[in-house]
């Protein structure tokens, strides 16, 4: 009696693998009130011209330096702009200029990964040196002269950023794709005529997709706390254009007077951070666990 | 008398060297063979002989140094890119490694349809129904197993999708990498009467290539022995191992462990391990382990001469038969 | 060779006289996010001195968790474990880490299946044998080297006094599974407990270890437990045999026994699915259809019925239990319906027991 049914799997060994349910809500709860959070950030920087808000860049004069009232609900600056539409507004720098610059540094620096880690060889060799070469100039130095030097508008110091970040991503992204390009169904594509591109695109970058992710928002973080850095030499966005860095850094001068300056845009600021750290590590978690059931 | 049928598979003079720092490892070193269609060549010798090599040179995953490999007559050593992508189709190749062969991030039914994708020669329905003939084929049932990702499933199942895959674009020749060296007896058993059933159904011709000298015995028609890179022997199944000519496959052969306690334990005429490829012996490669060695295995090296129809054997003093 | 001098105490005639372990319903539980799972389900066994016994499974039967369990060699957290494991008269079982201590290196020894990974890659072979002797005997560091030089040159490792100071990837695989040997050897161990030690090795380095494994006990008068997947290798080289399915023993013999007259239908169906040798080319292997039964929620009745060629419905409702075979007492086997004799009535059972 000559059988080759292998029974393929029964409902029993496939029974849902309910990862430790009660384990995950309870960390599911704060990832998920983070994604809400990142959410409406997201929302009211968009929407803040449109909801009523005052005009961030102008003041009343007759209302500066003043704690929270109904009108103002986060008080007024020492110029008597309404820092809680400063905050929505400044918003806007902190997610152009980190996700932007992310998008960039991914967009450079994990491409180019992938593809060193993936070839190897030459390409590999000559592009690895030369990120060895930019992370080891202190990033926030040249970061600091080029922008002194270029002009520190919101667009130049996003591309500045971006390109100063992608050698760390590309490390990054080269280690992760490296880790898969030498298993098997790698070369088994290759055996079925695949080409390179069909190779990075559909083999390895849906494994390598989510460590770049949470890597990603980690790295949003960092890049909004380098805008705030910034801000304090003064070489963040010109005044009178808020941004958290810029409003934290003004605050400094009045922190005794008023302390709500300094108060809102760093808890926004703080929030922000925390919320984008913990999804980045939750995603990286959830990924983890399911690369070792692999 | 009939003219002997040209082989489907052809082996010239195949070379692979690796540069390990600044030496030179000569892991294939002129190896030449054919494979006939509908047969199965097992390749067969301890690590480090360069049978997995040979495997990947000949799909050209490694690439050959120099020596000519062609399949249905046409050469695949020396085909541009694009040409070479093209002429993958008709040899295909399934490896060692059950899962780390399959895309963990990929359904079954998309691994197995891969290369219709990439040749975009079926799509749709055809391309649906083509899928579920493999698995099927293969023994998995599509509606259960066709949705599902690797990790799901066990190293004999994984094996099988791989098979399906290999399968799909119907190659004339698949190279078997050692493919049931990482599973259990039992699915060991499993899958080697399935090779056996797709062989006779899709007409299949393999190079199996394994250490495990029963389960190559029992795959193959005709049995290729390695050593250090060399072929030392090339002879039908059950000729090789009740008239093995060749002292290392001879030395081989006392070492294999049956599981009859009525079978005393025959004294392994072979000691030490093999010489570093780094740096084999001159002449024969054997020499510095074989119990006939003389002067002339070392200034010589011996050339796969025919002993018996269908018999070769590369050594100076091969046991001839009676 | 010379006869190594043991620096260990020589057993009390009482201990020589009874046997060297006893394991006695073994229960040994993962606690896994899925449930519990038994890898080891109630097994029973003996060894006397210098026996030799071989336990074969293959994964997921329990074997290697069984070979850890006799060692006392599980994690702490989420294993439990019942039942008894007595070795010398010391209880294993929930044993405190100081006594597990003294019996480690020097009473129960340990060869692993991938030498790569048992052995310390930035530890030079020196050290790794003669760091066990340092910590069972008095020796001093002269003494411990010249021990190791020694005990290389035993396990067949050419010019062992150059050999010692090497790392281990600098050695071959057969002569770092030489090593893990000679380490588990250094202060001659009462029992041995070899895990799968020669697969993956090649065929010709697989016999050549198989051969001192033998020599050396034979030598010592140690006893051995060989682990493996590979029926051939116990075939010739052990006193008695014990199969191992889903974490119970399905049929323990004496191993001339074991192949002239198995009743387990799993242990002839294993006999079966393996290639040999001595099989013309294209034998049709009689391959066991399905897979191993799920650990966390087994099956009712006997594990192996779902893929049993002789399952009747008894089998699929009740668990046979181990009983011995009526021409032989030493023959354990648990089926309903075991080969040679037909049916399940025709053999006594110890149905009175408990």
């Amino acid at each position: 009696m000559s059988s080759t049914t292998d029974a393929a799997p029964t409902s029993e060994s496939l029974a849902g693998t309910p990862a430790a349910p009660k384990e995950k809500s309870a960390l599911g709860k704060i990832f998920w009130i983070s994604i809400i959070w990142i959410g409406l950030v997201f929302l009211l920087a968009i929407v803040a011209s449109w909801i009523g808000l005052d005009d961030p860049n102008n003041g009343n004069f007759a209302l500066i330096n003043s704690s929270p009232s109904w009108s103002h609900p986060f008080g007024t600056d020492d110029l008597g702009r309404d820092i809680l539409s400063r905050v929505i507004y400044g918003a806007r720098v902190s997610l152009i200029v980190g996700f932007g610059a992310m998008a960039i540094g991914m967009g450079l620096g994990g491409t180019l990964g992938m593809i060193a880690a993936y070839r190897r060889g030459a390409v590999d060799t000559l592009v690895s040196a030369a990120s060895y070469v930019m992370l080891a100039f202190p990033a926030l130095v040249a970061v600091i002269a080029i922008v002194a030097f270029w002009g520190h508008d919101i667009w130049k110091i996003t591309i500045i950023v971006g390109i100063a970040s992608t050698p760390l991503v590309y490390r990054v992204v080269r280690a992760a794709t490296l880790s898969y390009a030498t298993r098997e169904f790698v070369t088994a594509a290759k055996a079925q005529g695949a080409t390179d591109t069909r190779i990075l695109t559909r083999e390895l970058l849906p494994n390598v997709l989510p460590t770049i992710i949470s890597y990603f928002l980690i790295g949003v973080a960092t890049v909004i706390i380098l805008e705030g850095a910034l801000a304090f030499l003064g070489l963040s966005v010109p005044a009178p254009t808020a941004s958290w860095g810029n409003m934290i850094n003004e605050s400094r001068t009045y922190l005794s007077d008023n302390p709500w300056l300094a108060l809102f845009p760093s808890m926004a600021m703080f929030l922000f951070l925390i919320a984008l750290n913990l999804v980045g590590d939750v995603l990286r978690q959830s990924f983890d666990v399911q690369e070792s059931k692999l | 008398m009939a003219p002997e049928p040209t082989p489907l598979l052809s082996v010239k003079d195949l070379t692979v060297d690796f540069k390990k720092g600044r030496q030179v490892v000569q892991a294939v070193a002129g190896i030449s063979f054919d494979v006939y269609e509908g047969e199965t060549l097992g390749l067969v010798g301890e690590s480090g002989c360069g049978k997995s090599t040979t495997g990947r040179a000949i799909v050209r995953i490694e690439e050959p140094t120099s020596g000519e490999v062609s399949v249905a007559g046409t050469a695949l050593t020396g085909l541009r890119r694009n040409d070479l992508r093209r002429a993958r189709t008709s040899i295909q190749m399934i490896f060692q490694d059950p899962v780390s062969s399959l895309n963990p991030r990929r359904r079954v039914k998309d691994i197995v349809a891969e290369p219709l994708d990439i040749w975009g020669t079926e799509t749709g329905d055809q391309r649906v129904a083509t899928v579920r003939e493999m698995l099927e084929a293969v023994g998995l049932d599509p509606d259960v197993a066709g949705d599902r990702f690797p990790r799901e499933f066990s190293g004999g199942q994984c094996q099988r999708i791989s098979i399906a895959r290999a399968l799909v674009m119907k190659p004339k020749v698949l190279i078997c990498d050692e493919m049931v060296s990482a599973l259990d007896v039992s699915v060991q058993a499993q899958i080697l009467n399935l090779v056996e059933d797709l062989k006779a159904k899709y007409g299949l011709t393999l190079v199996f290539i394994a250490h495990d000298l029963a389960v190559v015995k029992n795959v193959s028609d005709r049995v290729a022995v390695m050593y250090l890179g060399r072929l030392c022997e090339v002879a039908p199944s059950d000729d090789l191992y009740a008239l093995p000519a060749h002292p290392y496959t001879q030395a081989l052969l006392t070492a294999v462990v049956e599981p009859d306690p009525e079978k005393a334990t025959a004294h392994v005429t072979l000691t030490g391990e093999p010489p570093s490829p780094i740096n084999p012996p001159s002449g024969c490669r054997f020499r510095t382990r074989c119990p006939k060695a003389q002067e002339q295995c070392a200034l010589e090296v011996p050339e796969l001469r025919e002993i018996a129809p269908r018999h070769q054997v590369a050594c100076h003093f091969p046991t001839l038969r009676p | 060779m010379s006869t190594e001098q043991s620096t260990t105490d020589f057993p009390t005639t009482e201990e020589l006289s009874g046997p060297l372990l006893t394991v006695k319903d073994l229960r040994t539980t993962f606690s896994t996010p899925r449930g519990d799972l038994t890898a080891v389900d109630g097994v029973s066994l003996e060894l006397g001195r210098g026996e030799t016994l071989g336990i074969v499974g293959e994964s997921g039967s329990g074997k290697t968790v069984l070979s850890r369990s006799i060692m006392g060699l599980l994690p702490r957290s989420k294993t439990t474990q019942t039942g008894s494991i007595l070795f010398e008269g010391t209880e294993i079982v929930g044993a405190e880490d100081a006594v597990l201590r003294d019996i480690w290196g020097a009473k129960i020894a340990m060869v692993f299946q991938d030498p790569m990974t048992s052995l310390n890659p930035v530890v030079r072979i020196q050290r790794q044998i003669t760091e066990s002797l340092r910590l069972h005997t008095s020796m001093d560091k002269a003494e411990a080297k010249a021990t190791a030089i020694s005990l290389l040159g035993q396990v067949g490792i050419p010019s062992p006094a150059e050999r010692v100071r090497a790392y281990p990837f600098q050695l071959s695989g057969g002569m770092r599974q030489r090593v893990t040997i000679a380490i588990a050897l250094a202060c001659s161990p009462r029992l041995l407990l070899a895990d799968e030690p020669t697969t993956g090795l090649d065929v010709t380095v697989q016999a050549q270890i198989l051969d001192l494994l033998s020599s050396l006990q034979a030598e010592r008068h140690m006893a051995v437990i060989l682990v493996t997947h590979d029926l051939g290798v116990v075939a010739t080289r052990t006193d008695r045999i014990a199969v191992m399915y889903a974490g119970h023993i399905v049929e323990m013999a004496s191993t001339k026994r074991l192949f002239a007259s198995m009743a387990m239908p799993y242990t002839q169906a294993l006999l079966r699915s393996t290639p040999r040798i001595s099989d013309p080319s294209h034998t049709r292997l009689t391959a066991i259809d399905g897979r191993p039964p799920d650990l966390i929620n087994p099956p009712t009745g006997c594990a192996f019925a779902p893929r049993c060629t002789y399952a009747t419905d008894q089998c699929r409702t009740e668990a046979p239990p181990l009983r011995t075979a009526p021409e032989d007492p030493t023959h354990l086997f648990a089926c309903w319906n075991p080969l040679q004799t037909g049916h399940a009535g025709s053999v006594t059972t110890s149905k009175g027991e408990n």
